[in-house]
């Protein structure tokens, strides 16, 4: 199914929707009128199963029939909009609905599909859609719903910060002055990138030398400790601790020796002094020691000298940003918005999660943040792996003429993987959900999307296999191809939404007329941290893309790499940043 | 037993025959109708995007198991991008902020586990530090608060190796010498 053709035409964009302006018949009938056949049809429209399609009956039990052959076996019968007629449209034989169009006085060209729920132009001989008609129909399906949403962080605080336009700015004299009076610029003598260099190995950490290399180069979080947003010293002396040694010395801590911590505890100033020595030009490996301290003194359960997990240190790390900013200045606490810290602020998401009941439709909605997405590599290779759903007969979420090209190839991708992460999975008999309105525990359908998209996406593979039978555990190696440029769009809640209510003109959840969502839902790949070798003896590499450019970052070794070495490598963690940033007009307090 | 038109069918399996062909044709209609309002409301992936990204991942890793190819992945270093080298364990001196001695890098987390009392062989000798205290939470439960739908148990975890080449492999723990 060729895509070309929509991406020439000059159609109204809403939310990334095309909204096709209608044909001259179409046009012509809303003139005469308006929406009110429309609504009249909301009387005959009848959902079955809950939630599911709508079709048009006047009375339930009515068995349609064309009034010029009698047929009621035709796949497709159109009822007349003016008349109520139904006629048979059956190419390459006559089109008694064609033929009513022509043979009525004019008004007569638009029917409806009385199975499907779709505006038909019989002069035209095609499909045609109307915003007004759609919504009577997405409204009788909810109407055949009862849903709930639990939880609090129900994401409205997110509209209210509407859109500003980018305004650029440059230092005036007063500013240029007081730059150069207080500092000196930094030498770059070589073609290279700032901020790119080695980190030592401090025995067995190469999982969070990695992970720090991708952090070094996120771009919202490079951009916030570079503009001095969390200045180090600033942060100390405000909390009270004198600090002899705080001249840019590496090793910033108590000047005493044992284990008298006058220092507060604060990986954001770690970060912000590796990131002073990172970008200050000096192209030594550096050691990330004092951030080791730190990070072990915050996450005591994992100080240790032994192997671990990077994606298990990030979510470490980025807790431990947000537990030292979260004391100051009564920032909210709930990292939905991304207000709280910096660390959330760059990867905090929203996700939204749907069961539903699959007796009386009745659906449960919870919104929760998450700071990435770990993702399960499919069961076998190659394998469809689609689930049937038997709610939603709207098979679509990109599959729909099942040319899923990772599918195709038997490759597993990243977007396959989120593919069936989004998919409806029904709960099946042993993992009943309680149902509200029946007051029973009932099979149900369960369906993850994404309500707000982070400024930075993480995705982590679960590259892990535990065999029940074997009692052991193992690391699935299986390549997955991901791409240099993702669009989130498919993922998205309003997307899942309307996919589910058969791709209607709606504004679903997530659908704002200020559309944070318009456009910022493209990704570039600027980071990929990768694991080679067994569960509990591998090493861990970062390749880094700085002005197009790869660079694999192996501890100390930094070298540059073609990008084909990084396609073909075997990701763990890819690192996504959204290709286009829209600023939100501040609050009075100053902004994190 | 036979009909006007039977062509060795039974007037039953014609039946059937036909029932068949109407519901075949009632999918194919469903399916068309929803391929026509995807495509002419613009919410089709763009599949030739998608294509291209795949085909250029199969032609990276065609090449990248090329043994003629310089082998970047795998290969020993010799100087990286900014002309220097580096030994197998780094050797930059520093005082461990801990208890101030003097730290070789490539030696300082050991070294760290052991000053902070950290560890398991340090836990198993040693009493507990007073950084006991900022222990918060366990195994898992960050993970949870984040990643509600991510596994956090620690089995579903990598573990990192050792430092120098890629692609070799070390034992769990133990900083080797070459």
């Amino acid at each position: 199914m060729s895509s070309k053709i929509n991406h020439h035409h000059h159609h109204h964009r809403f939310n990334t929707q095309i909204f096709p302006p209608p044909c001259p018949h179409l046009a012509e009938f809303r003139a005469r009128n308006g929406s009110k056949p429309f609504r009249a049809l909301q009387d005959c429209l009848r959902v079955k199963p809950p939630g599911g399609r709508a079709a048009i009956r006047r009375d339930p039990s009515e068995v349609p029939r064309c009034g010029a052959c009698g047929e009621s076996a035709r796949p497709r019968l159109y009822a007349c909009l003016a008349c109520a007629a139904i006629s048979c449209h059956a190419p390459p034989g006559p089109s008694h609905a064609a033929a009513h169009a022509t043979s009525m006085p004019p008004g007569h060209e638009i029917a409806v599909d009385v199975d499907r729920a779709e505006i038909f132009c019989c002069a035209c001989r095609d499909q045609v859609y109307d915003r007004d008609f759609d919504a009577a129909v997405v409204l009788s399906q909810t109407a055949t719903l009862k849903s709930a949403t639990i939880q609090s962080a129900k994401p409205e605080n997110l509209r209210k910060r509407r859109r500003v336009d980018y305004r650029p700015w440059s230092p005036d004299i007063r500013d240029r002055v007081l730059m150069e009076t207080g500092s000196s610029p930094l030498e770059n003598g070589s073609d290279l990138p700032r901020g790119l260099r080695g980190l030592n190995n401090l025995g067995n950490t190469c999982f969070m030398n990695s992970v720090l290399q991708a952090l070094l180069h996120t771009p919202p979080l490079r951009n916030y400790f570079l503009s001095d947003r969390h200045n180090r010293y600033y942060c100390k002396k405000k909390n009270g601790v004198s600090n002899s040694n705080a001249g840019g010395k590496r090793n910033v801590g108590t000047a005493d020796g044992h284990g008298n911590k006058n220092a507060r505890l604060c990986l954001a100033c770690d970060m912000d002094a590796m990131f002073s020595a990172v970008f200050s030009g000096d192209r030594k490996p550096y050691s990330p020691a004092k951030f080791l301290y730190s990070w072990w003194q915050h996450a005591s359960n994992l100080a240790s000298y032994e192997q671990q997990d990077a994606h298990e240190f990030f979510i470490s790390m980025l807790d431990g940003i947000h537990e030292n900013v979260e004391k100051d200045r009564h920032k909210p606490h709930s990292q939905g918005h991304g207000d709280c810290c910096i660390a959330h602020r760059v990867f905090s998401g929203i996700l939204r999660s749907d069961v539903m009941c699959m007796t009386c439709g009745f659906t449960s909605t919870t919104y929760d943040p998450c700071v990435d997405i770990s993702l399960d590599l499919e069961p076998h290779q190659g394998g469809s792996s689609k689930s049937v759903s038997t709610k939603t007969h709207h098979s679509c979420n990109g599959e729909v003429d099942g040319m899923n090209p990772g599918q195709n190839c038997g490759i597993s991708t990243l977007m396959g993987c989120l593919d069936r992460f989004t998919r409806p999975e029904r709960l099946g008999a042993d993992q009943k959900f309680f149902c509200q309105q029946c007051q029973v525990r009932q099979e149900s359908l369960k369906q993850m999307s994404i309500r707000k998209l982070p400024l930075v996406s993480c995705f982590h593979i679960k590259r892990f296999e535990h065999s029940s039978i074997r009692k052991m555990s193992r690391k699935v190696d299986r390549y997955l191809q991901f791409p240099f440029s993702l669009d989130m769009t498919p993922y998205l809640s309003s997307s899942i939404l309307r996919n589910r209510f058969g791709n209607r003109i709606f504004p679903f959840d997530g659908d704002e007329p200020d559309a944070s969502n318009e456009m910022s839902s493209e990704f570039e790949l600027f980071a990929v941290v990768t694991h080679t070798g067994k569960l509990d003896a591998g090493h861990y590499v970062t390749y880094l893309r700085l002005s197009n450019q790869w660079y694999k970052c192996d501890d100390a070794w930094v070298t540059q790499v073609n990008e084909n070495i990084v396609r073909a490598a075997q990701g763990y963690m890819m690192f996504y940043v959204q290709k286009m940033l829209y600023y939100k007009a501040s609050e009075n307090r100053a902004v994190s | 037993m036979s009909g006007p038109n039977d062509d060795n069918m039974s007037p039953h399996t014609q039946l059937s025959s036909h029932f068949f062909g109407d519901l075949l044709d009632s999918i194919i209609v469903d399916v068309a109708s929803e391929c026509h309002r995807i495509a002419k409301l613009g919410l089709d992936r763009n599949l030739e995007e998608e294509e291209e990204e795949l085909r250029l991942s199969t032609q990276a890793r065609v090449r990248a198991a090329d043994p003629s190819n310089s082998g970047e992945a795998n290969s020993k270093y010799v100087v990286d991008i900014f002309g220097q080298t580096h030994p197998p364990v780094a050797n930059e001196i520093f005082e461990c902020m801990n208890c101030g001695r003097s730290i070789m890098a490539g030696r300082f987390a050991p070294h760290l586990e052991k000053c902070m009392g950290k560890g398991r062989k340090a836990r198993l000798k040693a009493t507990r530090s007073s950084t006991a205290a900022q222990n918060r939470y366990s195994r898992g439960s960050p993970v949870s608060t984040y990643s509600p739908y991510s596994n956090s148990s620690s089995t579903n975890r990598l573990s990192n190796g050792t430092p120098g080449v890629a692609g070799e492999e070390y034992s769990n723990g133990t900083l080797e010498e070459p």
